[in-house]
Formats: structure tokens, C-alpha cells, sequence
């Protein structure tokens, strides 16, 4: 804790339990919607349904932890894609060459992910806009191109072929379509949770400070450069997740996982969502994707559809769906108060 | 910061907004297939670099299908295929083919995808079960390694290893007849390129072992400017250039080696040359390049393929492409395996399938088959030949040896560990 962070507590107490209260508001949200995602297959059959779910779990979690570096932090990564794709190849990896069971594989994948992006943040995170977002997009392309060309360990351009093994652990099997499904649903609402924890946190306020004037959070002795690295670390390791979760649902890992086009996707879908709420991505990541598979369905020319959106959001709303759902409803609230 | 403390807003309209989401995703899902027809689902490139052979995959089943329908369908239901774009990416070929067999009651698969998006379509055949049939992927280990192998998956499309066979055999001969010691590569820089290559040069030495390689080129894929790779290989002086570049890497690397005089200088083997996609882009074709067929309506030299070129030209206006002959063919064995089964269910299929010769155009002696132990096509029509700059464009094609393919691949597959 800093000096300031320590002089302030004395005075927000009051505050303090609402943080706590809100917390336990958080965990019950979390704990309804596990609840409600997790009984779907007792309603329906469609198959179509859970694979939607998943997708938006993998999507989602990736979309999310990038808001936390985008939106909290005013870090805009176009590489954050590298720990997609890393998670996906390090999960399948471990599990077609060494056979271990799924949580230890899940565990050392969080671990590697942990360790390129301590190395990979502590270059990265010294630099500011622009200058951040293309190094981390070099380090993106970087690991594409290993992927493509150590074709004996990753399998090039063809991808890790011949299925990802899903030995049964715990009860639970994931080569059934169910419980991938719920699984999916529980790693969506952990990892959701966690990282409103994290932003909800005084060290997420440190990030928004930083975001806002990181001269004045240095000033105010803030160590910038590791609260920094911190959160680039957090966010690699949620986005990790996601790659879990679509490594799972394709049984395989393949480079476009790695490659900048999923970084844009993830900026698109904060762009689609709104970046100044927490479940914002999220929005986004259901949008982008219903929009994608719907789109898909009727027309090949999909990239002009996607386009027209594009320009919609940013030239017509000139925020994400849910900064103008929130703005909306706060302006409602206050001409309301006035009456 | 204090928005994303607004009580409640953010998460009820996000649950609502998801609920909704949910609701317009399970809707089509309700609408289930008629029992009469039969739904083939087909995720192919349909946007993008490649969106013209997945276009021409899509127009090769479309052609046939419309004669499987007309002489009364698959074992008595008419088919209806349900064709989707998964632009190229693995994620959403493995999403697209889900989707077709779960939401939209396909009960057959037809996987027009390219290289890995192939391997993502075959783990979801191998998840969900369903019939497919790759029509497009060359990459041998999709049907020589035991470990990718299912009942329920089989390929129509050409193999990797018998292109090399037949392109280093054919090599090598003129190799011995001209004198050619000195060669140099050039393909494009990815598994492709790389495998092809390597097993081209593997059988070309196999056959001539006094060819020596002296200069390699990996120019990457897709690249605009070949000016270093040509002047590259013109200092090398080599006596013959083998290349796998394909499409529009082809033209464009023609079109600016012309500029240099390249082809006057040495013979070139560039085994995509003989690909209508190729030969009609290219603004001038030099006289004398050797090339493999990919789907030329001259080669085979029958009636029957002339007659489906010319009718797929009267249809689309265009000539077929490589993956077009491919994609016929899975829907002619579909057709008839029904047939013999008397069933459209994807098990019956599948078991007369295998070992299954059929009358096909594109057969080297007029017939195809499934070859049963590996679920793979063999006796498909395969040669060389050597360019003109006008139509037919590639005159006389020398025809591969099946026997000798056969011999040798089965020797390839014992050095990988494959049998």
C-alpha cells in the first residue's frame, strides 16, 4: 500500500464496505448466471447453442482481459492475440506430447503464459501508444512465424493435428459435449470474476489512475512501470484461458490463433461493446459473434456487412454498445432527478 | 471511473441483451430439415485471397448435384447442399461444420477447406461421427498416418507424394536426356511449399542422382515482388528452376521473370503451371514450361472430360480449377456409393465407399477408386507436359505410371513410420 493509499484509508471506511458489499454483490451475480448458462442443456437441445456459449467463452475471456490493459490501463495492445494462440499451442502441446491430466496441463499453460509475458511485458510496457502497440504486435508476429516454421514441434501451417487427448478427470469428461459446455460456462464465470476483482481493486483504481496521468500516479509514488507489467501479465493469463477454451472446442491449435487478426477481432469486440464498462467486451464479444455466424449464413460478402457495423458504432454512436446503453440510462436517471 | 459503478445498468441489460442473443441463436435451430431431401453442409473459402477455388468447388458440386437430382437423388432424396464461407481460418471451418451438422441437419459432410482448416473440419467428423469427404487438402498425412484416420472421413482430392512421384520421375528424365545437373528451387515459404519440394527433389535425385541442387529461394506467400529471388537465381545459373508457387503467386512471378529473360535460359518445372487459373492470367506465357495437370479439359484426352469442361465453361463462364475435377468427384462417388448401399445414410455410404471404383472424367483410364486401406483416391488422371502460349496451353501431357506410384508411396509411407 502507498503513503496516499494508506493516508486515505482512515477516511474511506464507509467506503471500504461498500467495496466488501459489492464484492458479495459480484460473487452472487457470478454464482446466478454459472447457474442459469450452466441448467441451458436441461432446456434445450441445440447443439448450436452450447457451441455459441463456448465460443463466447473463449472470445469473451480473450476480449475482456484486453479491456483490462485497453480500457483500465490506456495500454492499446495489438498483440495481445500471441497469448490466445500461446495458450491454445502450450495446452495441446502438453496434452498430446506428455499426457498429463487436464488441470496440471491447464496449471504449467498458465505458468509459460506467465513467464513470455513477464519477459515479453517487461520489454513492451515501457513504452507509451503507438510505440507499445506495434512492439507488441512485433512479438505477436514473432511468435506466429515460430509457429509456422518449427513445424516439427507446432506443425507449421497445418496446425497440431490428430485431436487434443481429454483424458476423464475429477467426473469430468470433456470429450462430452455437455460438460465441455459447462466448463466453459465456469472458466467464463471465474475468470469474469476475477478480473472485476482486479479492477474493482485498488491496484485496478492505480491502473485507472495511470491510464488518466501516469506522470501524476508516478509522482504520487506509484511504480508505474511494474503496476504495468502486472496488469499485462493478468491480461495475458485470462487471454491464455480463452485459447484454452477454443483449443478444447476445435480438439487442435492452429497459427491464425496467434495471428494479428485475432488481436483486431479483440479490439474490434471492445470496440463493438464499450470499453468504459466492465461487461462492455463481453456485449461486444455476443454482438461480433452473432453477428459473424448469422452474417456467414446469408451472404459471402460478410466484410462489407461487418464493415457497415464498424462505421456505425464508430462514426454513429461514437462509443460501444454498452457506453451508450450506460450513458443513456444515467442521462435518463438525471432529468429524472431534475423533474 | 465512476460509470462502471452505476448500479445494476451494466449487467441486467447484458444479461437481457444475452438472453436475447440466445433466443435468435436456438430459433433456426427449430426449423428442422425435411425428412425427404437430404442436406450436404460444405464450409469452403468462399472470401479472401483463395475465394476463387473455393467459388469453383462450389460450382463443380453444383453442376453435379443438379445431375444426381435429376436422375431421381441420393438413393431417392433429393439433395440439398448448404454451402458456407469459413474465410480460410481453421476456428471457423470447425464452427461452420459444427453448425451445419447441429443447426442445420446436414447429414453428410463435403470439406472443401484448404490445408489446416482440412484437419480442424476432419476433428469435428471425428467428434461429431458424421460422413465427410475432404475435397481439397494434398497434404498426405490427412489420410497416410494411421493416427488421422476415422471410418467416417475419406479424400478425393490429389495426394502430395503421387505428384512428387510423378513430377520427379518426369523430371529426371529430361533431366538425363538434357544434360540438366545444375537445378534451383523456388516455392513459397510455407508447409506446402516447403514438404512439396523437398519430396520433388527427393524422387527427381532418386531417379537422376547426378542432380545437384545449388541455390534455394523461399519467397514468402502471397509476396508482390519477386525482383531478389529472380535475380537471385539467374546468378546462380542453374540449368533447370523447379517451383510449386500456385495462383497468383505464379502469374505475378511469370510475369516479372519475363522481364529478366528467365525462361530462355533454363528449363522450368513449375508443377501449378497447368491450372486455368494460371494459364489465362498470365500476360505472356513462355513457350516450354513443364508443368504437372492440375485440371486441363485436354488431359485426359476423352470426351467425357472435354465435354465436362466445356459444360462447366457454358455454366460459369469460366474454366474449372483444380479443386473443381476434386469436388466433382466426391459428389460422383457419393452418388454412387448411395446407389450400391440403396441408403442415403451417411454408415451404408461409407462402408461401399471403400474400395469403390467408379466411371469418372478425370479417371487416368477412365475410372477412379476409393482406395479402402487409407480412404484416399488413386488412379486419377496425373502427368506433364509442356506449355504453348495459346490454348489447348499445354498440347501433349505425358501420363504418370500408376504402378511405379503405387510401388513408391508405399515405400514413402514405410520411411515415415505410416504402415
Amino acid at each position: 500500500m502507498t503513503e496516499l493509499e494508506a493516508g486515505r484509508a482512515q477516511t474511506l471506511v464507509p467506503v471500504r464496505s461498500g467495496a466488501v458489499l459489492q464484492r458479495y454483490r459480484d460473487v452472487l451475480i457470478a454464482l446466478i448466471a454459472f447457474a442459469v448458462l450452466a441448467s441451458l442443456p436441461l432446456f434445450t437441445g441445440s447443439k448450436a447453442l452450447l457451441d455459441f456459449v463456448i465460443r463466447c467463452s473463449a472470445y469473451g475471456l480473450f476480449a475482456t482481459s484486453l479491456n483490462l490493459l485497453v480500457g483500465y490501463t490506456g495500454l492499446t495492445s495489438f498483440g495481445h492475440g500471441m497469448f490466445f494462440g500461446l495458450g491454445a499451442y502450450s495446452f495441446g502441446l502438453i496434452m498430446q506430447k506428455l499426457g498429463v491430466p487436464i488441470p496440471a496441463a491447464f496449471v504449467a499453460t498458465l505458468a509459460i503464459t506467465a513467464v513470455f509475458a513477464t519477459i515479453i511485458g517487461a520489454i513492451c510496457v515501457r513504452l507509451k501508444e503507438i510505440y507499445f502497440a506495434f512492439v507488441t504486435l512485433a512479438f505477436q508476429m514473432l511468435i506466429h512465424s515460430t509457429i509456422l516454421s518449427w513445424a516439427s514441434f507446432t506443425g507449421g501451417d497445418q496446425g497440431l493435428r490428430g485431436g487434443i487427448p481429454r483424458p476423464v478427470f475429477l467426473g469430468i469428461d470433456l470429450s462430452n459435449h455437455v460438460h465441455l459446455y459447462v466448463t466453459s460456462c465456469a472458466l467464463l464465470i471465474l475468470g469474469l470474476l476475477a478480473m472485476r476483482q482486479i479492477a474493482q481493486s485498488p491496484f485496478g483504481y492505480t491502473l485507472r489512475m495511470i491510464r488518466d496521468n501516469a506522470a501524476r500516479a508516478s509522482f504520487l509514488g506509484i511504480d508505474v512501470w511494474r503496476a504495468k507489467l502486472t496488469v499485462f501479465v493478468l491480461a495475458a493469463l485470462f487471454a491464455s484461458m480463452g485459447g484454452m477454451v477454443m483449443a478444447l472446442f476445435v480438439s487442435g491449435a492452429y497459427p491464425e490463433f496467434a495471428y494479428w487478426t485475432i488481436s483486431g477481432e479483440g479490439i474490434f469486440i471492445n470496440m463493438l461493446g464499450g470499453v468504459s464498462t466492465f461487461l462492455g467486451p463481453m456485449v461486444g464479444t455476443v454482438l461480433l459473434l452473432l453477428l459473424n455466424d448469422t452474417v456467414t449464413r446469408f451472404t459471402e460478402y460478410h466484410g462489407i456487412v461487418l464493415g457497415v457495423v464498424i462505421l456505425f458504432f464508430a462514426l454513429g454512436l461514437r462509443k460501444g454498445l454498452l457506453d451508450f446503453v450506460a450513458e443513456w440510462y444515467a442521462h435518463r436517471r438525471e432529468t429524472g432527478e431534475e423533474r | 471511473m465512476t460509470r462502471t459503478r452505476t448500479p445494476g445498468i451494466s449487467r441486467r441489460s447484458t444479461l437481457a441483451l444475452m438472453g436475447a442473443g440466445a433466443m435468435s441463436v436456438a430459433a433456426p435451430w427449430v426449423a428442422r430439415a425435411q425428412a425427404k431431401t437430404i442436406k450436404i453442409g460444405m464450409p469452403t473459402i468462399l472470401s479472401g485471397r483463395v475465394a476463387q477455388l473455393g467459388t469453383s468447388s462450389r460450382n463443380a458440386v453444383m453442376l453435379e448435384v443438379e445431375k444426381v437430382n435429376a436422375a431421381g437423388g441420393l438413393a431417392g432424396r433429393q439433395i440439398e447442399m448448404v454451402i458456407r464461407d469459413s474465410k480460410g481460418q481453421p476456428q471457423e471451418a470447425a464452427r461452420v461444420a459444427r453448425e451445419l451438422v447441429n443447426t442445420d441437419g446436414c447429414e453428410l459432410v463435403i470439406d472443401a477447406e484448404a490445408s489446416s482448416g482440412a484437419f480442424a473440419v476432419h476433428e469435428v467428423a471425428r467428434d461429431l461421427g458424421v460422413f465427410c469427404i475432404h475435397t481439397n487438402s494434398e497434404t498426405s498425412a490427412l489420410t497416410a498416418d494411421p493416427k488421422q484416420r476415422i471410418p467416417n472421413a475419406f479424400r478425393t482430392a490429389r495426394q502430395g507424394v503421387h505428384d512428387s512421384i510423378v513430377g520427379g520421375s518426369y523430371a529426371a528424365a529430361i533431366a538425363k536426356a538434357k544434360g540438366l545437373k545444375k537445378w534451383a528451387t523456388c516455392s513459397p515459404d510455407y508447409a506446402y511449399g516447403r514438404d512439396t519440394t523437398a519430396e520433388f527433389t527427393l524422387y527427381l535425385k532418386r531417379f537422376a542422382p547426378e542432380v545437384e541442387i545449388i541455390s534455394e529461394s523461399w519467397p514468402k506467400l502471397f509476396q508482390p515482388d519477386y525482383t531478389e529471388v529472380v535475380t537471385k537465381i539467374l546468378q546462380a545459373k542453374p540449368q533447370a528452376l523447379y517451383s510449386c508457387l500456385w495462383g497468383g503467386d505464379l502469374t505475378s512471378y511469370i510475369d516479372q521473370a519475363n522481364i529478366y529473360a528467365m525462361f530462355g535460359q533454363m528449363e522450368v518445372f513449375a508443377v501449378n503451371m497447368a491450372d486455368y487459373t494460371a494459364l489465362t492470367v498470365v500476360k505472356n506465357l513462355p513457350k516450354g514450361i513443364h508443368s504437372g495437370n492440375r485440371y486441363i479439359k485436354t488431359f485426359p484426352t476423352t470426351p467425357e472430360n472435354a465435354a465436362w469442361g466445356d459444360a462447366y465453361k457454358a455454366k460459369f463462364n469460366e474454366y474449372p480449377t483444380n479443386w473443381s475435377w476434386e469436388n466433382a468427384t466426391a459428389i460422383m462417388l457419393m452418388a454412387e456409393a448411395a446407389k450400391k448401399a440403396n441408403s442415403a445414410d451417411g454408415k451404408k455410404i461409407a462402408e461401399v465407399l471403400k474400395g469403390l471404383t467408379i466411371k469418372c472424367p478425370f479417371g487416368a483410364d477412365g475410372t477412379v477408386t476409393m482406395r479402402g486401406d487409407d480412404h484416399t483416391l488413386v488412379g486419377y488422371a496425373i502427368g506433364w507436359g509442356t506449355t504453348i502460349p495459346q490454348e489447348p496451353y499445354v498440347p501433349e501431357v505425358k501420363a504418370g505410371d500408376w504402378k511405379t506410384i503405387f510401388e513408391l508411396e508405399a515405400e514413402w509411407k514405410k520411411s515415415k513410420g505410416y504402415t
